[in-house]
């Protein structure tokens, strides 16, 4: 159990950088998920704690002491792949017991810690049988079996459940928090679904292009996105968009012209300083945040192309006249979402503005 | 329906012709083996009486346990340290990033079409500096780094996962570790094939070994053989025996590791 910081850290392949200065703190105990597009850098920075990848510049502390050139083994770390890394020719009971038979430690001991782990994980009864004989499931709880073997002060989860199917998924996602409530140890997970993040994060890192976008509390980047690439990436389906042009600015909020939905206004609070008149902004708003008509605040109505009944709610995927694509999610009765169009509230209270950088503007 | 069965006719016709090249030879030297000289002279195709009378005369000329250690030590010495040292280079060629690497490789496979004929000269003239001529070591040396066998590893390797490399990396193993303990038995179909490979190379190597052992008691079985066929009045049932005899160890090596052979000549890693 053991903090881990990040200062300044730096990655490079020759003249090609791919994480361009990260600082992050993260505490003992605690569960942080890195997320982020393919290619924002998440898995190498995981890579970079573990001892996989050199790095370029900047510091890495585990419990207070600078890890930059040490052996991955001596980091006090355990890593998760993937592809589940189990060596195809041991046994479950070998695979588990593999460091520390290299560690030097005795061969009761070994026996121990390996029926400890399988006890946790439910895996007494698959101790002798080699990886191929097993479901994914079952691998991938090896591997996590592995992991805990060497009693690490930190756990590196790398996609895990990316190779599983959708129902196991879920099932091995709520294992793993209930893994990490029994073990009570730091855990950083890296993971481009972003439900798995808002569910099993204590904390998550948003990242993007090798620099960190925003680090917070799950529901802290749904409610409170720091930029529209945060507000985009969190929730799905995704937030919707909407181009505007500032039209009136004053003391306490601004007036925004939706410049491809009819035409509508909307009337923005905002507490920091508002764009000048003219300027052009994006309007955010979730699927999930759209009112009923006449239900208060600016309407607008689009045609309807595709609805997703889902039973608890459904997905409606609308077109604008100039082509811009909005979801809305309704809850009410599907019967009622026949028509071709819909008319639908914007509640300014839970609108987002950003600035046409990308910044969000509160 | 005539046209696919006319199809599958010629097929089945022309498999058969190429099964018949295939076999032929061997069904002929073993054959050949139980006949007389002038029998095999006239073509007879079919099983003899002259075995013993042929194993006699193999025994009394030819000092078959000597030659046959011999053929044996350098195979298994030279396969030994050719699959070590070709496939470490595999593995460093595909795990190893450089920049000089893909250049380095290339000018590697440019060196496999040098002919041998042309290297056999300097390569004489080194080994007899170094006072190696008419030993095991002048045979051996010049094998064990066969750019065909790291080719070969280093095309396999591609299909060795890299997550198991970082695995064992967290577990703590030094690569030489990871090398022997993780890499070497996950390839193991691809070891059985290069095995096969490079001992039937070793086994059959003719024109080095004519070169380089001189002295009757460091000869091999394939100069023993092509010494025979040299005599005034060859005797081909006593030839064809030889053959067979020194047929077999590259056969027993070939069933024993069959089933690995296919799955490595297939790539597979499992």
């Amino acid at each position: 159990m053991s903090s881990l910081k990040l200062t300044d850290v730096h990655k490079s392949y020759g003249k090609l950088e791919v994480i361009k200065g990260v600082d992050l703190e993260i505490q003992s105990k605690e569960f942080v998920v890195f997320v982020g597009p393919s290619g924002c850098g998440k898995s190498t920075l995981l890579r970079m704690i573990a001892g996989l990848e050199h790095i370029t510049s900047g510091d890495l502390e585990i419990g207070g002491v600078r890890m930059n050139d040490v052996d991955p083994s001596k980091r006090g770390i355990a890593m998760v792949f993937q592809s589940y890394a189990l060596y195809p020719h041991m046994t479950v009971r070998e695979n588990m017991g593999f460091a520390l038979r290299f560690a030097g430690v005795a061969k009761d001991q070994i026996a121990k810690q390996v029926n400890e782990a399988a006890r946790i994980l439910a895996l007494e009864p698959l101790l002798d049988r080699l990886p191929k004989e097993l479901s994914g499931g079952q691998r991938q709880r090896v591997a996590i079996g592995r992991a805990i073997v060497r009693n690490p002060q930190v756990f590196l989860f790398d996609e895990p459940l990316s190779n599983l199917d959708a129902e196991l998924r879920v099932h091995m996602r709520i294992e793993i928090a209930r893994l990490h409530k029994e073990l009570q140890t730091t855990i950083i997970y890296v993971t481009h679904d972003q439900v798995e993040a808002m569910t099993l994060a204590d904390t998550i890192v948003v990242l993007r292009d090798g620099i960190i976008e925003q680090v917070g509390k799950p529901l802290d980047l749904y409610d409170n996105p720091a930029n529209l690439f945060v507000a985009g990436f969190i929730g799905s389906p995704k937030m919707n968009f909407m181009a505007g042009v500032v039209t009136a600015s004053g003391h306490g909020g601004v007036t925004v012209e939706l410049t491809n939905q009819g035409k509508a206004h909307v009337v923005l609070p905002l507490s920091g300083p508002a764009p000048a008149v003219g300027a052009a902004v994006t309007v955010g708003v979730r699927p999930e945040h759209f009112g009923l008509a006449g239900s208060g605040g600016p309407e607008i109505t689009v045609a309807i192309d595709v609805a997703e009944h889902l039973g608890s709610t459904s997905y409606i995927y609308a077109n604008t006249k100039s082509g811009e694509q909005i979801i809305i999610e309704r809850e009410e009765s599907r019967h009622e979402l026949g028509h071709e169009s819909i008319t639908v509230a914007i509640d300014p209270a839970k609108t987002f503005l950003f600035s046409a950088a990308g910044e969000r503007l509160r | 329906m005539t046209f696919a069965m006319l199809r599958r006719g010629i097929v089945y016709v022309l498999l058969s012709l190429a099964a018949f090249v295939s076999v032929f030879p061997f069904y002929w030297m073993v054959v050949g083996a139980t006949n007389t000289s002038a029998e095999i002279i006239k073509g007879k195709t079919s099983l003899g009486s002259a075995l013993i009378t042929n194993a006699t005369a193999f025994f009394t000329q030819v000092d078959a346990l000597r030659i046959f250690w011999n053929s044996g030590v350098i195979a298994v010495v030279a396969t030994a340290l050719t699959l070590l040292v070709s496939s470490l280079a595999g593995y460093g060629f595909e795990m190893f990033r450089s920049r000089l690497r893909e250049k380095l490789f290339g000018f590697l496979l440019l060196l496999l079409s040098i002919p041998f004929a042309a290297m056999m000269v300097p390569l004489f003239v080194m080994f007899s500096q170094a006072k190696l001529v008419n030993t095991f070591t002048a045979v051996i040396l010049p094998t064990i780094a066969s750019i065909f066998i790291i080719f070969y590893f280093r095309q396999a390797t591609k299909a060795f996962p890299r997550e198991l490399r970082d695995a064992a990396k967290i577990d703590g193993l030094k690569e030489w570790q990871i090398f022997l303990y993780v890499y070497l038995p996950v390839m193991r179909s691809t070891y059985a094939a290069a095995t096969i490979i490079v001992f039937m190379a070793n086994w059959n190597n003719y024109l080095w070994p004519l070169v380089v052992l001189q002295t009757a008691e460091n000869k091999t079985i394939t100069l023993i053989l092509s010494g025979l066929t040299a005599a005034y009045t060859p005797d081909y049932g006593l030839i064809l025996f030889g053959t067979v005899l020194a047929t077999l160890p590259t056969l027993i090596i070939f069933f024993l590791l069959q089933r690995r052979f296919v799955e490595g000549m297939l790539g597979a890693v499992k």
